[in-house]
């Protein structure tokens, strides 16, 4: 049997299109001070019995083995460490991997670190960097950029169920609105001293209005490129108990995985792997998954969600951090996720069901659009604000109440790469 | 001579430059094929599907494909036109890109639509595959027109 596993602190940086003024080891120092010393906990640096550090590429910085950089500038050798590395699902995977060691016994305390720093490179060889994580022999040399893909995507999606740019701009709205609440997002100009200028509040026709980087997603349906870093300590139920007295518990965690030609994926009619809560007539004559679904995302919630019980997410999930690496794909998760019917996730975000005073919030954090996206950082940052949710202490992190989601219990965080190549979904409850 | 970007904090420049030799192995076939004016890609007897771009090993029962030729004519299943991209195809914009549905094959292929009206081009309109004359030995080497 696993041991219980909770999540007891967490940290994060300011985050911004470029700190320049901090290295990258520096920038994660600042993210595990806050995570040891502006936690409520009786927790010591020498307490921590190990690290999984969480970040994506090697390219940003020309630097290999930065692992072992953050592991010597934090002060943890000779003690055990572990790099992960999946794309965007990078800091899911990191997540997990730490739980995993808690669970079997490895660790009894254990620090997940994630981080990146993409703005020593300019954004067009960012952007170049990002998709040479895509099949390098096929999809790349033909003019590959990841927004290109997510488009391909998004247009299938609009063909399949009428998705609509209005609802995908709804979505770019209620992420960066959300953001302008959170001190450490990088759209927010008011809160955080290392945020872009241009940031703030906008509205649906300032989305529909901004220039196409690839029909149909526009400059502001696309997220963020961050430097940054997060940083979560996990811990068994025994230390747990004795640090906090406040453990967030993780209750269930899945991953699944595609192809990373998104082409040679499967169009099986009916195909839809299953949730407890849903009809096979649903989807009778659905082509699965196609270029339209993340097949990767629904078998990691359906795993996640078998593990905690799960059977109707909407009723039964307070608050959700997913990977809006663009709106179009935020759609596309609800519909994985199991929040509503394949086809229906466009009239979910205009129902405002996902909206931060919604039945279901997505994103309160603001999301990688409003927030961040420093790519080895991003999932460990969904896991600290999931934590600080079901705490109860957002308000108090976010630098606004307007953030917290009232007497949230029970959440999931959604790690993702690629065009859906590694998805983890993890569930969090108090 | 370093060049300096910013004095506080000091911000140095290093170029990176690098060249790989890097193998097609087993599909090198598709890229030589190109030569002789033909589409060729990988067929599994056993599990009757046709991969493009092509494997050489059955990702479903392990077992080694077989090479066919395939007609090149297809619809297409989804279009994007970029207006940015990575820093190698700045050059190339504003350009389209499709996932296309051929004839004979099981998988959707991703590629360039090369046509001069890029208003017109729709989800389910007929293309066919093109061959480069000056070969690159990349998959840019193809690329789909419309055909209607
Ligand atoms: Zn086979």
């Amino acid at each position: 049997m696993p041991k219980k596993v909770a999540a007891v602190a967490g940290g994060l940086t300011y985050f911004s299109k470029a700190r320049k003024d901090k290295t990258q080891e520096e920038l994660v120092a600042e993210a595990a001070r806050m995570a040891l010393f502006e936690n409520d906990i009786n927790l010591a640096k020498d307490d921590i019995d190990g690290t999984i550090v969480s970040y994506f590429s090697d390219h940003f910085e020309d630097q290999l083995l930065f692992g072992s950089i953050i592991q010597d500038y934090l002060g943890f050798n000779p003690k055990p460490s572990v790099r992960i590395e999946g794309g965007g699902a990078t800091g899911g995977l990191a997540v997990r991997d730490a739980y995993a060691h808690v669970a079997s016994g490895l660790l009894d305390v254990a620090m997940v670190i994630g981080f990146e720093k993409m703005s020593e490179v300019n954004t067009a060889k960012g952007n170049e960097f990002i998709a040479l994580a895509s099949d390098t022999d096929w999809d790349f040399p033909i003019g590959g950029f990841y927004s290109g893909y997510y488009a391909l995507m998004a247009r299938r999606h609009m063909e399949e169920f009428g998705t609509t740019e209005e609802q995908m701009a709804m979505v770019a709205v209620k992420n960066r609105n959300n953001a302008q609440h959170n001190k450490f997002a990088q759209t927010n100009p008011n809160m955080n001293p290392f945020a872009m200028k241009d940031g703030g509040k906008i509205t649906v026709d300032d989305v529909l209005k901004s220039p196409y980087v690839s029909y149909p997603l526009k400059r502001l349906d696309i997220c963020l490129m961050s430097d940054g870093a997060a940083v979560l300590i996990l811990a068994s139920e025994e230390k747990a108990k004795k640090i906090t007295d406040t453990p967030v518990w993780i209750t269930g965690t899945g991953a699944g995985t595609d192809a990373m030609r998104a082409g040679d994926r499967p169009r099986t009619v009916g195909g839809v792997p299953m949730l407890p809560h849903e009809k096979k007539e649903w989807y009778r004559k659905l082509e699965y998954p196609g270029v339209h679904s993340f097949r990767a995302g629904r078998e990691s919630a359906r795993q996640a969600y078998k593990m905690a019980n799960i059977t109707n997410p909407l009723k039964q999930l307070d608050v959700i951090e997913l990977h809006d690496a663009y709106t179009s794909s935020e759609i596309q998760t609800y519909e994985d996720l199991g929040l509503t019917k394949y086809g229906q996730g466009g009239k979910l975000v205009e129902e405002g069901v996902t909206a931060i005073d919604g039945d279901l919030p997505v994103n309160p954090s603001g999301g990688l659009i409003g927030a961040m996206h420093a790519v080895g950082g991003t999932g460990v940052m969904q896991a600290v604000e999931m934590l600080w949710q079901l705490q109860g202490v957002s308000g108090k992190f976010h630098g606004s109440d307007k953030t917290q989601v009232k007497n949230a219990e029970r959440g999931l965080i959604h790690s993702h790469a690629g065009t859906g190549t590694y998805v983890t979904a993890t569930i969090m409850e108090r | 001579m370093t060049e300096v970007y910013s004095i506080d904090p000091l911000i140095i420049k290093t170029p990176y430059e690098i060249t790989y030799k890097h193998s097609y192995g087993k599909t090198s076939k598709f890229f030589t094929s190109l030569s002789s004016g033909k589409l060729m890609t990988t067929r599994c007897e056993h599990c009757k599907v046709t991969f493009l771009p092509p494997r050489a090993d059955c990702p479903n029962c392990l077992r080694e494909t077989k090479w066919v030729e395939i007609s090149g004519k297809g619809t297409i299943h989804t279009v994007t036109t970029l207006y940015f991209s990575g820093e190698r195809f700045l050059k190339d914009l504003p350009f389209q890109l499709v996932y296309v549905d051929l004839e004979g094959v099981n998988t959707l292929f991703l590629t360039r639509l090369k046509t001069k009206d890029m208003k017109k081009v729709k989800v389910g309109m007929k293309i066919r595959m093109r061959i480069s004359k000056e070969l690159e030995w990349r998959s840019s080497d193809v690329w789909a027109e419309p055909d209607e």
